[in-house]
């Protein structure tokens, strides 16, 4: 656990150290912003919904980035070999580092409160429906960094494991359009798979557990293939 | 302590290492020998447990790494080929990382920090940004990585590659001293090195262990006559016949030194003498690919006034058939005709010598046996690091 805690500890120290997470911290709110702006002046009414739509495609762009150095990064500067021959496990390793991921991830949904803020001083919220809608773009969020986390145990370059994070992101995120579309028939058993069709019932303020277990299970799949991912490395 | 059981590691493309099989007793300091792509770093991998073998077991005190990972890493220090820092990470925090990774108690921690900081000379760098400290400081500081948890097995990966040659000689200088309380197995391919910090020397070659001992009974071994070489001043043909007349001298051969003046001119100090210079000489020998002649050949420094006619500084090389010690002989002989000896030297047989013999026999024996052609562009590869001032340059 203590590993784990250190793990963390350092991989927001070095989100923090390098410019990373301030572009994209600078990138997510300039253009979350500039949406909430053109929505609230344009409709002029006090409704944080139609945003939530518009910070979930934000995502599909900042979430790799964030994710891309966590372990291609260690890869590279040959720092992998500090901790695969440390007495900390693989698992204690890659859960350390998505920790962290999420807890910038809880920062970034934090952060997207201030324009629920702003609303309320124009009028009422229906704070029960924005509670689940954050908590949608948490549970969201996590899974895409889940994503990203394995993405990135996959190269050595932080570009490609980048790119290979929002492919998989992207991918995830069509399933729905193409349900809709392009396979009918199947709509209904593929949309159980998107992860953003997950967080219509928490947007619309029902709170379904089967929701929650489907990102839990989801994060963990995907923290699961990174420890394999990188174990794998030792067989070389 | 470390005992390596037929440790194999099989790639489909290229070669591993084949059934190396060695053990290391505790407070040895090992170095681990061998061209370049000999698979050095394979095995240093295994046994640090970053690369599972494919078959063979490893074990330190008797516990093996397969079964007890976690208990068997707390054991061993490691220092791999480029130290692994994190570049925007202060020194201090980077250590204190290390120390939480490795289970160092919160309470201890802090003190040994200070120690480790002070044993490698990084106190007043602790709040530097790593990115920004010299090579030999990051050197230092991956080795402090490496001994932060008090190891019984320490692990080195050419430690003192790319440095200059007073880093290297301090970070010789602190593996001689973690010698005294850890056991170190240290891979190099720069022969001086051994000699001057190991007690015992593992050569391995395409993947395969040839040889294990210590330096200088390696060189014994191998050793099947006896060489001087000789600084004398006199007449080069009066020299020449009353050293050949030896009857045990096999082969005389002179070289005229260099006019003196050129060489005073140049600014070349005089030879150090120093026991403690030695080191330097190693050292400098490593950027040098024929050390031995242009060094001693600078070194040579005499007053041009002092010339006598037809006598000049010889530089003279005296092989005897067998083992048989000629130097007392060539004393008396010189001192008869008048010729005095400046310098005199036993040349043993070198661990370059042995390196190579061992390196290269395997070599020839290959290209005639090998199987496929794939094996052949390996050949120069393995004659490559006997220069090694082309295995500097490769790195640079």
């Amino acid at each position: 656990m203590r590993k784990t805690l250190a793990i963390c500890r350092k991989e927001l120290q070095m989100y923090f150290f390098s410019p990373t997470a301030y572009v994209a911290f600078a990138f997510y709110f300039l253009v979350s912003g500039f949406f909430f702006s053109m929505d609230f002046l344009g409709n002029q009414t006090v409704d944080i919904r139609p945003l939530f739509s518009n910070f979930m495609v934000v995502y599909l762009f900042v979430i790799p980035l964030l994710t891309m150095r966590l372990i291609s990064d260690e890869l590279r500067q040959g720092t992998d070999e500090l901790l695969l021959t440390s007495p900390a496990s693989v698992t204690e390793i890659v859960v350390g580092k998505y920790l962290a991921a999420v807890l910038l991830q809880f920062i970034l949904v934090a952060g997207a409160l201030v324009y629920p803020l702003i609303l309320s001083r124009f009028g009422s919220l229906d704070l029960p429906v924005m509670w689940l809608s954050y908590l949608s773009l948490f549970l969201l969020g996590a899974a895409m960094m889940a994503v990203g986390l394995f993405a990135s145990t996959l190269s050595s370059h932080q570009m490609v494991a980048g790119i290979a994070g929002f492919a998989m992101l992207l991918v995830l995120w069509m399933i729905q359009w193409l349900s809709g579309s392009m396979l009918p028939a199947g709509a209904d058993w593929l949309e159980l798979f998107s992860i953003s069709a997950r967080t219509v019932n928490l947007q619309s303020g029902l709170l379904d557990w089967t929701d929650i277990v489907f990102y839990a299970s989801f994060i963990f799949v995907f923290v699961v293939l990174s420890v394999q991912s990188l174990e794998r490395k030792r067989w070389r | 302590m470390l005992e390596v059981k037929k440790v194999s590691k099989l790639y489909t493309n290229r070669r591993g290492v084949e059934e190396i099989d060695f053990s290391m007793n505790r407070g040895e300091i090992v170095g681990f020998l061998g061209p370049n792509g000999a698979g050095k770093t394979t095995t240093m991998r295994m046994i640090t447990g970053y690369l599972n073998p494919t078959r063979g077991s490893i074990l330190i005190d008797g516990v093996s790494m397969a079964d007890q990972p976690k208990q068997v890493r707390r054991k061993i220090g490691y220092l791999p080929e480029t130290p692994p820092l994190y570049l925007d990470m202060r020194v201090r925090d980077y250590l204190k990382f290390v120390a939480d990774l490795r289970d160092i108690p919160i309470r201890g921690q802090k003190k040994r920090l200070g120690e480790v900081m002070d044993m490698l000379g990084l106190i007043g760098r602790e709040g530097q940004v790593i990115r920004g400290l010299s090579k030999g400081y990051k050197q230092r500081l991956g080795l402090a990585q490496a001994i932060l948890h008090e190891p019984d097995l320490l692990v080195l990966d050419e430690p003192t590659s790319g440095l200059d040659p007073k880093q290297i000689i301090e970070i010789r200088k602190l593996i001689r001293e973690l010698g005294e309380k850890h056991t170190v197995l240290l891979s190099t391919h720069i022969l001086p090195e051994v000699n001057s910090i190991c007690n015992r020397v593992l050569i391995i070659h395409q993947g395969k262990i040839v040889s294990d001992g210590k330096p200088d009974e390696l060189a014994g071994a191998l050793a099947d006559r006896f060489e001087v070489n000789l600084e004398v001043r006199g007449p080069k043909d009066a020299v020449r016949e009353a050293l050949a007349s030896i009857p045990k001298v096999a082969d005389v051969s002179i070289v005229q030194a260099e006019e003196s003046a050129e060489a005073a001119a140049a600014g070349v100090p005089n030879m150090p003498g120093a026991i403690e210079s030695d080191i330097d000489e190693q050292a400098v020998s490593i950027a040098d690919p024929d050390d031995a002649p242009s060094h001693d050949g600078k070194a040579l420094t005499v007053s041009p006034t002092n010339k006598v006619e037809g006598a000049s500084i010889l530089r003279v090389k005296v092989t005897s058939a067998d083992q048989t010690d000629v130097r007392e002989e060539l004393f008396y002989r010189l001192a008869a005709i008048g010729a005095p000896i400046l310098e005199m030297q036993k040349v043993s047989l070198s661990l370059e010598d042995v390196f190579l013999r061992l390196t290269t026999d395997e070599a020839a024996e290959e290209s005639v046996t090998a199987e496929d052609l794939q094996e052949a562009p390996i050949l120069p590869k393995a004659t490559e690091p006997t220069n090694p001032e082309k295995g500097e340059d490769d790195r640079a």
